[in-house]
């Protein structure tokens, strides 16, 4: 197991408030005499708020393995009947996550204030994939899977003292943070949705680390961030985990630092990207002033519609959108190919980026969940399962519509509408999640195009698509510009993939 | 445990396995909280390997262990000192390579004369806590 040897140190059911001076280190309250004495008991002490009986005890002597409260599970010791909070929980990934979890044993409770739901309903647009409102969501996942999911309609931000009371009622021991605006394209269509994107997502955070440290302060907090952060570096430096390790060197005027536990470069792309940049400065600062915990996820573009528990009944499943502001890229090529819409690649399309399948996303989530860092750590991993072109999986995309569904797919080049390197050079780092965590992707990318072929081909699915074909091609230009790209080329799919294009992961290992 | 690993140490270990052993000792005073610390983590055992049988190699949480940290006035993580016969032979702030720590336990152990600490040219990451 990954997280065996954690201690109650990373354990959110321990309380170490007015036991441990954080400021020990040169800046303590408390003096010591300059004497070390071995008889003297300074070691630091804790009490557990799920075994009280243990009273006073060192928190770094009881392992997970050890503790009969962490619970052995597929995904690593998990903390019995674990109380996680979801906020963002009627989104594409916080309704995934939410079921998962709940399968898994644990106490979900969650909080959204459908925001998701009015965004693409403003935009013309809607899920492909019809979701029921929230209550009959909870009813059918109480009735198919036998979870009770605790909901209320909260919004982070400004309904903050709801929240902390919801927060309070409930004490969770863990909280996944996906309360956030995910679209590049939406907050670049005018003054208002730049506002509208910034506000929910960097001030509901910060409201949200407010909240945490006046509340539960040993809750790991599972924000998730984006790979789109790092930008596309043009020199091909790898995109660290978030931080620089200790033998990345910055070297000027013939001296040389080690850069070891700096934030790495932030490149964002738009004013989405830049709400998360904030949101990572913000969670930074929030670990560092008050020793909150939390990982902050680099996820790489999402895809997908499949786990076993949204699959297990039609009122059980996630949203999904294929419109130019919601719809990532995947998803949108799947359902262009099913009504006969050419895929469409912005510029080039030679942009690389991470990519990472739903049911993957869900079992990082869940690995990361049962390892909380440790008192004011602020961890970053690259959540990623493989790297590829947008004509890499065009091509993917046309090869398994045309060989499993007899489809006849055609890419098409259009205008593109964002201020981006078309092509660009791409080394992701992606080490922790495979060696810290032990995880390994389960789903291909072909694989999961298939499952979306099969749901997106449904009469119901795909009448849903066709009623909303007019909000597939991009009208939101970076520069202000309000009109449809127009096309470039028809592509020629005669010929083989070129060597760049052959699929491709890249990993580091030491 | 075989010296080639590196040794955890606390207030109540410190005196026994730090300031009375007779090997040198560099030992990396860290706190959960502070990245830097995290990066140099990894290192540590490859430093403790490199320096098989010639010095001890270990890490102290300042916050698990704060009398030691006082003790020592460690006013910033990481901060490295390397103890000779119970003495600092020499102490730096702030991450640093391998490259540079390898060099800086060398340094200080061919100048064991000098009892002061001295800053090198190259100042590293500093975190305050």
């Amino acid at each position: 197991m990954h997280n065996d040897k954690c201690t109650c140190w990373n354990c959110p059911a321990i309380d170490l408030a007015g036991k441990v001076d954080f400021r020990a280190c040169g800046q303590s309250v408390k003096q010591f005499d300059k004497s070390l004495d071995s008889t003297q008991e300074t070691h630091i002490m804790a009490e557990c708020k799920r075994r009280p009986e243990l009273g006073l005890y060192d928190p770094t002597a009881i392992t997970f393995q050890e503790c009969p409260e962490w619970q052995e599970t597929t995904f690593g010791y998990m903390l019995k009947d674990m109380r996680v909070m979801i906020l963002g929980i009627d989104g594409y990934l916080g309704w995934t996550l939410a079921l998962w979890l709940g399968l898994l044993g644990c106490k979900v409770s969650g909080v959204d204030n459908y925001n998701r739901r009015n965004w693409v309903k403003e935009r013309g647009a809607h899920t492909i994939v019809p979701i029921d409102r929230m209550n009959e969501r909870l009813r059918a996942a109480k009735e198919v899977l036998g979870i009770d999911i605790d909901f209320r309609q909260i919004d982070i931000y400004t309904q903050r003292q709801r929240l902390k009371e919801f927060i309070e009622e409930v004490k969770p021991e863990s909280i996944v943070h996906y309360a956030e605006n995910p679209s590049p394209a939406f907050s670049m269509i005018d003054v208002e949705h730049a506002i509208e994107v910034q506000k929910n997502n960097v001030l509901g955070t910060l409201a949200l680390l407010f909240t945490m440290r006046d509340t539960i302060p040993e809750t790991s907090l599972l924000k998730l961030g984006t790979m789109g952060e790092y930008g596309t570096p043009l020199t091909g430096r790898p995109l660290f985990e978030g931080i620089f390790p200790a033998d990345a060197i910055l070297q000027w005027d013939g001296r040389e630092w080690s850069l070891g536990g700096e934030l790495t470069p932030r490149d964002p792309v738009s004013f989405y990207h830049v709400s998360k940049v904030q949101d990572t400065f913000n969670v930074y600062e929030a670990c560092k002033y008050w020793w909150l915990r939390s990982y902050d996820i680099m996820q790489g573009v999402i895809f997908g519609v499949h786990t076993d528990q949204v699959a297990a009944d039609p009122r059980l499943r996630t949203r999904l959108d294929i419109d130019e502001w919601f719809g990532t890229i995947i998803n949108r090529f799947v359902a262009q190919a099913v009504i006969g819409i050419p895929l469409t690649l912005y510029g080039l399309g030679k942009q690389i980026r991470g990519f990472i399948a739903l049911r993957d996303a869900m079992e990082c989530m869940t690995r990361l969940i049962c390892a909380p860092p440790e008192p004011g750590q602020y961890a970053v991993v690259n959540q990623i399962s493989g790297i590829y072109s947008a004509r890499q999986l065009a091509y993917t995309v046309a090869k398994v519509g045309k060989d499993c569904f007899n489809l006849p797919v055609q890419i098409q080049r259009v205008e593109n509408p964002r201020v981006e390197a078309d092509e660009h050079p791409f080394e992701a780092i992606y080490e922790k999640l495979p060696k810290r965590y032990g995880f390994e992707p389960k789903v291909t990318v072909e694989d999961e195009i298939t499952r979306m072929f099969e749901l997106f081909l449904t009469a119901e699915v795909k009448k849903r698509i066709e009623e909303r074909k007019q909000v597939i091609m991009p009208k939101t230009w970076w520069s202000g510009v309000k009109r449809e790209v127009e096309r470039l080329e028809l592509m020629d799919l005669k010929g083989e993939i070129e060597e760049d294009e052959r699929i491709r992961m890249f990993k580091v290992h030491r | 445990m075989s010296e080639s690993e590196c040794l955890k140490f606390t207030d109540k270990t410190f005196k026994k396995e730090v300031l009375e052993s007779n090997l040198p000792v560099f030992v990396d005073f860290w706190g959960s909280w502070c990245p830097p610390c995290k990066m140099v983590e990894p290192m540590m055992g490859e430093l403790a390997n490199h320096f098989d049988g010639k010095i001890k190699v270990g890490k102290l949480n300042v916050d698990q262990n704060p009398q030691t940290g006082s003790m020592f006035s460690i006013g910033g993580v990481p901060t490295f000192i390397l103890f000779k016969n119970g003495q600092v032979l020499e102490r730096i702030i702030g991450a640093r390579s391998k490259k540079q720590l390898v060099e800086f336990i060398e340094n200080a152990l061919k100048s064991q004369t000098s009892k002061t600490s001295k800053q090198p040219k190259s100042q590293g990451v500093e975190r305050s806590a």
